[in-house]
């Protein structure tokens, strides 16, 4: 045969007709948009669930450190003394551990200004180190504030006025003494957030900082939640008369709480319940409701007071009778038994633990281990022997390991779903590949070979797929990134809450998309794509020329 | 002139359900080079099957006696693979309803064909040069403000030529035309013929023709009969000879 040589070899190798008709199919027809629509909608689907849910367990898992830092070491209700050997321990392993805090936790009612009572858990906290730990003061809501959050176009956000404005319509003289009125309208937004840091508040009477909690800022239902801001409602209550009166008062300037602990003795009973009147020094807001509702910090030395668990001087032995009597060996004479006395030390029931940087929670959680193995060995008659070791995620293992089943059983199901778009590929494929016969009857007339159609189709699937996963992945991308807002009007104009922040802890739908995920889920479109144009396109390729030729 | 393109003896059948419907018995046409062959025959005599025989677009029943030789090669042996290139190459086809690909325009049309002939390099490193060649071959076809045009736009005549430009396009030993003007008017079907006189003078380019109509068959060099599967040599078309035209 007569070719010039580089022709002989011009139907094996690669060819070009194929990318101007994918160009041209794409650009002239309905039916590749709609499959490639297919694509789009279930990448978008896949993609948005699983950003969203893993978002979620990602939020999940990150909270646990605003609270909890990265290991907790837990020995409840009598807790552990000499922990401050303990401390030195951990913070000596500079390697691992960037820095470690003493807590005690406990369960505590507090009685609201209005009236409401509620059962909280109670941390007993130094601050500074409590924060190098957990990022407290991060959190603290009440502080200065220089620029509304993009929402709130009326400015109704507290913090961006000057405090004295809101103390002014507040306080009035006839309550106050004006020395303490004077005090109390000094304060400025920067002082309540040093409050918070401090864990105390000036009494306006007497000029003394006095210990104060700080409340998770859901925990009164006195702030209502904005996008961005708090609106805050002034208590109500009951009086006696069975009216209704509306106290002046604002928790982080003039409010107050009562809190009652249950010192629990070595026996483990509650012996009597201590309770305390709290200022209120501030608000934080971790973003985790179960937080937010059902938590406040004070002090760690008030706490250890209150439940008994401070150094002090205590009997030991009480014997059974107060009014036991003995008989003095010397003078011989009787008297009552006096009771051993002893110097207690002060206890605490957790260490909190944060991993130094790029140390992970689970490597840190068999350092403290081993810390504090050498920790109980120095200290044998008095250490606990096994604590509770843990990191958050073991701490909440069935609630998590319930996320992550939930995320994957929804993942599952998704990409079921989302076989269907193979499908729906395949079927507009199918009926492409049918109505476009003809064309491949004249290209094999033209000399392309089997391969080249198939090569042609395949092709035309890869773009649907690419098109397809970007569109969708872009969709996905918006839709995430615009979940909070959309979430809040289908709210108000349909009158539907799927995020129930009772329901999932936060109080903002995470987000967030993974560019991991992304590239998982879009390359999965295009493999889907490119998958549901096989059979057609090996129709395409298998088709008799003549017969293609022929069709009508 | 030798002869380089010749059916011997062959048979096509097809099968409808458990019927043989035998289409060509044992048919035999040879072609010599720059010769222009007419084959005439009645609708559903076998034409357009003996056509895609000799085009490798299909093949004919296996018989040890039969064979499609082109240049001392016979079509049977080659690969699926030569047959591609064969007809990229070797056969260009000219059909009765035009065959366009209805995305592309006038140009990609012509251009198409050389895409599908060639790789990708070799088409890229042509590509002026090619485009080049297209655009005169749609000018020989007076075709050259239709470029950008669509199928859809242009009269059944001016198609046909699209499609004599794109099977010219990688300079085909033989054309292999199948009713190029069977769905034309009579004055544009002649304009037609005109153009294959023409190029079968300037370029003595070896023509098959087929074509019910013996008005059409009479403008070729030779003209054989189709009858009965078999191909019988015409005897007054005889008489013009090959160099009738
Ligand atoms: N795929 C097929 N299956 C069965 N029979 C077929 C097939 N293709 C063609 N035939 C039959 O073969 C015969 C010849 O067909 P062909 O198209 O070659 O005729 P033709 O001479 O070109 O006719 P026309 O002038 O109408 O184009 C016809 O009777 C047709 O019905
Ligand atoms: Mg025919």
């Amino acid at each position: 045969m007569r070719h010039p040589p580089d022709e002989r070899r011009g139907t094996t190798v690669p060819t070009v007709y194929q990318a101007l008709l994918t160009r041209r199919y794409l650009t002239r027809r309905i039916m590749p948009l709609l499959s490639a629509l297919a694509v789009a909608l279930s990448t978008a689907m896949v993609l948005t669930t699983w950003s969203v849910m893993g978002g979620f367990l990602q939020v999940l898992l990150d909270s646990g450190r605003t609270f909890v830092g990265d290991v907790k070491i837990y020995w409840p209700s009598r807790g552990f003394p000499d922990y401050e050997d303990l401390l030195a321990r951990l913070r000596a392993d500079e390697d691992h551990v960037a820095a470690a805090t003493p807590v005690i936790e406990t369960f505590g009612f507090v009685s609201y200004p209005n009236d409401r009572v509620d059962g909280m858990l109670v941390y007993g906290i130094e601050p500074e180190s409590y924060d190098a730990v957990t990022g407290y003061f991060g959190t603290l809501h009440w502080g200065p504030e220089g620029s509304p959050a993009p929402k709130d176009s009326n400015r109704a956000d507290l913090r961006l006025a000057p405090l004295s404005a809101l103390a002014n319509a507040l306080l009035h003289i006839g309550d106050m003494s004006p020395a303490a009125l004077a005090r109390a309208l000094r304060m400025t937004w920067d002082d309540v957030l040093a409050n918070g840091k401090s864990l105390s508040r000036l009494d306006y009477e007497t000029g003394e900082r006095r210990p104060a909690a700080t409340l998770g800022i859901e925990a009164s239902g006195l702030n209502i939640r904005q996008p961005g801001w708090y609106d805050v409602l002034p208590p109500q209550r009951t009086r006696p008369d069975g009216g209704v009166e509306t106290i002046d008062q604002f928790l982080p300037l003039n409010g107050k709480i009562t809190l009652n602990v249950l010192p629990i003795d070595e026996k483990g009973r509650a012996v009597e319940t201590i309770s305390r009147i709290l200022p209120i020094a501030n608000e934080f807001r971790t973003g985790n409701y179960e937080f937010d509702k059902r938590m406040l910090v004070v002090p760690l030395s008030l706490l250890q007071q209150m439940l008994h668990m401070d150094e002090a001087e205590r009997r030991v032995s009480p014997g059974e009778s107060p009014f036991e009597i003995e008989v003095d060996p010397e003078t011989g004479e009787e008297r009552f038994v006096r009771p051993e006395v002893e110097l207690e030390p002060a206890r605490v029931t957790t260490v909190l633990v944060r991993a130094a940087r790029g140390v992970s929670a689970q490597t840190l959680r068999d350092r403290c281990e081993a810390i504090y193995r050498e920790f109980a060995d120095a200290h044998l008659d008095r250490a606990p022997p096994r604590p509770q070791i843990a990191t958050w995620e073991e701490l909440h293992k069935d609630f998590i390991g319930a996320v992550k089943k939930e995320i994957a059983l929804v993942l599952v199901l998704f990409s079921f779903i989302s076989v269907t778009a193979v499908f729906l590929v395949l079927a507009i494929f199918w009926s492409i590949v049918n109505e476009k016969t003809k064309d491949i009857g004249i290209l094999r007339s033209l000399g392309a070979g089997r391969r080249g159609i198939l090569w042609l189709w395949l092709r035309y699937g890869l773009c649907i797929g690419v098109i397809g996963s970007i569109v969708g992945g872009a969709l996905s991308f918006l839709i995430v990134r615009n979940i909070n807002p959309i979430h809040e009007w289908l709210g108000s104009a349909l009158g539907i809450t799927i995020w129930d922040p009772r329901v999932y802890y936060f109080s903002e739908i995470p987000n967030k998309v993974e560019p991991g995920a992304a590239a998982m889920v879009l390359l999965g479109g295009i493999v889907a794509a490119t998958v549901g144009a096989l059979i057609p396109a090996l129709r395409a390729a298998r088709l008799d020329p003549v017969r293609a030729l022929r069709f009508e | 002139m030798s002869e380089f393109l010749s059916a011997r003896a062959v048979s096509k059948t097809y099968r409808l359900g458990r019927v043989d419907v035998p289409v060509l018995r044992e048919a035999s046409i040879s072609l010599r080079k720059g010769e222009w062959v007419a084959i005439l025959g009645a609708s559903g005599s076998g034409k357009s099957t003996l056509l895609h025989l000799l085009g490798g677009l299909d093949r004919p029943d296996r018989e040890s006696r039969s064979a499609i030789v082109y240049e001392d090669r016979a079509l049977s042996d080659m690969s699926a693979r030569e047959l591609d290139r064969y007809r990229a190459h070797n056969v260009g086809f000219i059909f009765q309803f035009y065959h366009l690909l209805p995305e592309l325009n006038v140009i990609e049309n012509v251009l198409v064909a050389s895409m599908v002939a060639r790789g990708r390099l070799g088409y890229r490193l042509r590509r002026r040069a090619l485009r080049e060649r297209a655009s005169d071959l749609l000018g020989a076809m007076g075709l050259s403000h239709r470029l950008s045009h669509r199928p859809a736009e242009l009269s059944g005549g001016e198609r046909q030529r699209v499609a004599i430009a794109r099977a010219l396009m990688n300079e085909p030993d033989v054309l292999l035309a199948d009713e190029p003007t069977g769905n034309l008017d009579h004055k544009t079907g002649q304009s037609i013929l005109d153009g294959i006189a023409q190029l079968r003078r300037q370029r003595d380019q070896t023509i098959l023709m087929v074509t019910h109509d013996p008005a059409v068959a009479a403008r070729a060099g030779r003209v054989v009969h189709l009858r009965d599967g078999r191909v019988v040599e015409g005897r007054d078309e005889r008489s013009r000879g090959a160099a009738g035209e």
